[in-house]
């Protein structure tokens, strides 16, 4: 009796010590800053600036009008340069996502907005259309409720629709899953209450997470 | 909270003091008082079927609450809401669905379906009346939670009254002097004469208000101050023509004017902005009650109500543009009322005619007049069954010109189950007619990408047009329910009753529910060609509310009363709920990653406290003094959307639960002297973002001298 709850304590203090280490690991990243992370099938890309506030104007707030171009395959930005090129899956400026395809890019691209979790979406379903790009509409839907985000015009908040997911075919017609955590810095929406210079100069930071399968199959 | 034990300690410190002390008067309503709102006729309090409170002049007086708001935010299961104003929450429904009575004659000038309460000084009035549940059956539209009947003095003893109130305090500090250079002061002056001329009895009133309000921009942090100035002047004439007839005839007029200066942070772009909104409110109320014999009356009641409502801004950054806001409100109401008495039955047979006319800059020409006539007859039967029964059943027919007719019948019952017990019943059903914006408004955002919100009406008629000339890329399915916009619909059931547990401790209770029908809402229509939205309103959302509500007042001794309500409230979007069973709403983790919404952690609509309660412990005695301690409770309600599904859960945005207390004393000398002083906000509780109208700790002095 007395020795296992020796054991316990002992497995205890463990567990506590472990958690502690975590801890210490994690504060090292910023929370505000870039990082990506790869966990097992599933990367998460947090605070990836995408054309974010520069001033504001008459017609309200504006950016430098760059799109931030990103690869699934590589998990990795891809320079501005090389936007003509099928080195990139997806390019985000504002609450335009665009995919390497149509108007977009020269790549294999396509893209729909699934309704369900992440988590739950297994395989892509056999009667998908995937949609391509063609401006001024694309793949992913822009338009509040459309697509992956509601905008309240009031509160001035933009926000990721929960249980959105962007299935992507990527420039090279590989398959991924993503959705999209948050469009502000941190990974956390301003309250409404919120000054409206935060609003405005925390947005247009994405945070999303990932699945991509490499063997051209459409299982995750 | 080292305040909150001070004061309570300061409270019971002072009863025990003169708890020896005797009295007869009572801060309670007794069973024989009579009330006239809850079915149009003058009834006793015992004998109403419906869910009747009284809040009187001594209630009043003892919390020294000025205008409407400042009382009825003391009412359990009242909840003020803000926005467009200070607007009254009853049985969980907006503030568009309760009725504001004047003597029975509508207010109007609602911004965005709210009546500010502000408005409407309370200083000489002589009771207000509050029916809740579905009253549409006598008053028509609006009548869906309930109705508020303001009943000014109406008796003929001779006196001229003199008050004058200063109150102080500085939210920033906590503590001011009160005549400290940078104090928050709010000042009443009051007058009232009631005097006779010939058979006549004649009533003159004027009120003047001022307050160095505390108000915080929406969506910043700024705090500003409004200096409101609100002025009502009253004369009302009752006069007997003969012992058959009486005449009644009332002119109220109330003036707001509401300095606005401030920094306006649009999008990033900061301006200042300057200016004022003023209020013009004019009622005139003629009432000829005629009593053919003991057993018919019949009255004739001609109503003209007249609201403009202006507000003016000019811009620090644009010298040669303003902003102006106009909108005003004009109706007219003529209404014919007999009452049948029959040895146990009373019968109330009416009938009336109402012109409703509004002239907006928020339509499409400040010019163009919008109107809407309504035609309406109304029927009720009170039915004394026995000593112990009373049925009443009415219904009312409202005729509207521009939009669906709305039926309205309702059944109540009243039964004495013992010496102790009353239960009381009703169902009926409640609506609220489509207001004139929901019509006629006419607004595009220029700043905002030029989306317009448009009126039903104006919907269809600019959707066509554009259509025709190839304006438009996309029709909404939602642009076909335009054409038939209806009244929203309610069906309210109320049960609840009174328990006299003993002589001195009464507990009425009353558990309802209200479930809404086609509840209007905004929806996006059609889409111009270059994008930007179509917006208007359509009959969309299905409701409910639902709740219990105590209030126990108990005579602790002679001199101390201690009376405590409480109400719990419940409320939903069916189509919400719904989705949510069927598992289609989904909501995130700490972490942002989504996952689909559990039903508990569905909270319901916005702006909704679960529990409200108060306390309320007074100390009176036989030499007119009263010492009492009211302590308010609101629990947490949710304001907004965090996590992007589009309903409330318990991940989104609220306001915290807050406790409030105020504080009053006071001494009456020679039934002509009133001595009072108080203290609202003794904690100077505040909260900036959710509750920006709420002022800090406020200190008031007042005096008052009636002359008879």
């Amino acid at each position: 009796m007395k020795k296992s709850t020796i054991g316990i304590l002992a497995m205890a203090a463990l567990i506590f010590n472990a958690c502690k280490n975590d801890e210490v690991k994690n504060v090292v990243v910023n929370p505000n800053d870039y990082n990506v992370a790869v966990s097992g099938k599933i990367v998460t890309v947090k605070n990836m600036a995408a054309d974010t506030i520069v001033g504001v104007g008459a017609m309200g707030p504006y950016g430098a009008g760059k799109y931030t171009f990103f690869s699934l395959g590589t998990n990795s930005k891809i320079a501005s340069t090389d936007s003509a090129t099928s080195n990139w899956d997806l390019a985000f400026a504002g609450s335009t996502i665009r995919i390497n395809g149509g108007t977009s890019g020269p790549g294999n691209g396509g893209a729909f907005v699934y309704t369900g979790t992440f988590d739950a979406l297994t395989a892509i379903p056999v009667d998908s259309t995937f949609k391509i790009d063609q401006a001024p509409a694309y793949a992913i839907t822009k338009g509040s409720g459309k697509g992956w985000y509601n905008y309240d015009g009031p509160t001035n908040l933009l926000t990721a629709i929960p249980g959105r997911v962007l299935v992507i075919r990527t420039a090279s017609g590989k398959f991924a899953k993503v959705e999209i955590l948050n469009y502000y810095k941190g990974n956390t929406t301003p309250l409404s209450t919120a000054s409206d210079s935060i609003k405005i100069y925390d947005s247009r930071y994405y945070s999303f997470r990932y699945t991509y399968q490499a063997d051209g199959t459409t299982t995750f | 909270m080292k305040h909150i034990s001070q004061t309570i300690f300061l409270l019971f410190f002072s009863l025990s003091l003169f708890a020896q002390e005797d009295t007869t008067s009572t801060l309670f309503s007794s069973m024989d008082e009579v009330v006239v709102t809850a079915s149009k006729t003058v009834t006793k309090l015992g004998n109403v079927t419906s869910p009747i409170s009284i809040i009187t002049k001594k209630n009043i007086q003892q919390a020294g609450s000025l205008r409407l708001k400042d009382i009825l935010q003391e009412q359990a299961g009242m909840s003020i809401t803000n926005g467009f104003g200070a607007g009254i929450q009853m049985q969980g429904l907006n503030p568009d669905y309760t009725l504001i009575l004047l003597n029975g004659a509508p207010l109007v000038g609602r911004t965005a379906g709210v009546l500010d309460l502000n408005r409407i000084g309370i200083t000489n009035i002589k009771k207000i009346e509050i029916v809740k549940g579905p009253s549409s059956s006598l008053y028509g539209s609006e009548a869906m939670a309930g109705v508020i009947n303001i009943i000014t003095e109406n008796n003929s003893d001779k006196k001229i009254q003199l008050g004058a109130r200063y109150g102080f305090g500085n939210p920033n500090l906590g503590w001011s002097s009160p005549l400290a250079k940078d104090v928050f002061k709010n000042t009443d002056l009051n007058f009232l004469c009631i005097t006779t001329f010939k058979k006549a009895t004649i009533n003159l009133s004027s009120n003047a208000f001022y307050v160095d309000a505390i108000s915080f921009r929406p969506y910043s942090s700024e705090r500003i101050t409004q200096p409101i100035w609100r002025f009502t002047n009253q004369l009302s004439i009752f006069a007997p023509v003969n012992d058959k007839n009486n005449f009644t005839f009332l002119v109220r007029n109330g003036y707001d004017q509401i300095k606005q200066n401030f920094a306006v942070n649009n999008n990033g772009a900061v301006s200042t902005s300057f200016g004022k909104e003023t209020n013009n409110d004019l009622n005139i109320n003629s009432i000829l009650t005629h009593v053919l014999n003991e057993k018919i009356k019949s009255s004739l009641n001609v109503y003209a109500t007249f609201y403009k409502g202006f507000q003016k801004l000019n811009f620090s950054n644009k010298p040669d543009s303003s902003y102006i806001d106009e909108f005003k409100q004009h109706l007219y109401r003529a209404e014919n009322q007999n009452d049948f008495k029959f040895k146990n039955m009373l019968l109330t047979i009416g009938a009336g005619y109402i012109i409703d006319q509004a002239y907006s800059t928020r339509y499409d020409n400040v010019e163009s007049k919008k109107q809407n006539q309504i035609l309406y007859a109304f029927a009720q039967h009170e039915w004394t069954l026995s000593k112990k029964l009373i049925f009443t059943t009415g219904v009312r027919y409202d005729h509207n010109k521009i939009f669906a007719a709305a039926f309205s019948p309702k059944f109540s019952f009243r039964y004495i189950a013992s010496k102790a017990i009353t239960i009381k019943g009703s169902i009926g059903r409640g609506f609220k007619a489509p207001d004139f914006r929901q019509l006629y408004l006419n607004f595009t955002n220029n700043a905002a990408g030029g989306y317009s919100v448009l009126g039903c009406i104006d919907a269809i008629k600019i959707i066509q047009q554009m259509q025709t000339i190839g304006q438009l890329s996309e029709i909404k399915d939602d642009y076909n329910k335009l054409s038939s916009l209806k009244p929203e619909f309610s069906t309210g059931i109320n049960l609840g009753g009174t328990v006299f547990l003993n002589k001195n401790l009464q507990l009425d209770f009353n558990g309802f529910r209200n479930d809404i029908e086609g509840l209007i809402d905004v929806r996006q229509v059609a889409t111009k060609l270059n994008g930007a939205q179509i917006f208007s309103y359509i009959n969309i959302k299905n409701a409910y509310t639902q709740g219990l509500e105590f209030d126990l007042k108990w005579k602790a001794t002679k001199t101390i009363s201690i009376s405590t309500g409480y109400q719990f409230l419940e409320t939903a979007d069916k189509d919400d709920l719904a989705n949510i069973k069927a598992g289609k709403v989904y909501t995130r983790n700490v972490d942002g990653t989504s996952r689909i919404l559990l039903n508990k952690e569905y909270i319901g609509l916005a702006n909704r406290s679960k529990h409200m309660g108060n306390v309320k412990i007074t100390y009176e005695n036989k030499n007119g003094f009263f010492i009492n301690t009211r302590l308010l409770y609101k629990s947490q309600w949710y304001v907004g959307d965090r996590d992007g599904n589009g309903l409330l859960n318990k991940n989104d945005e609220s306001g915290d639960g807050y406790f409030l207390i105020n504080f009053a004393a006071g001494k009456t000398f020679n039934k002509k002297l009133i001595l009072n002083i108080g203290m609202d906000n003794v904690t100077n509780y505040q909260d900036m973002n959710y509750l920006p109208n709420l002022s800090g700790r406020m200190i008031y002095l007042s005096i008052n001298y009636t002359l008879k």
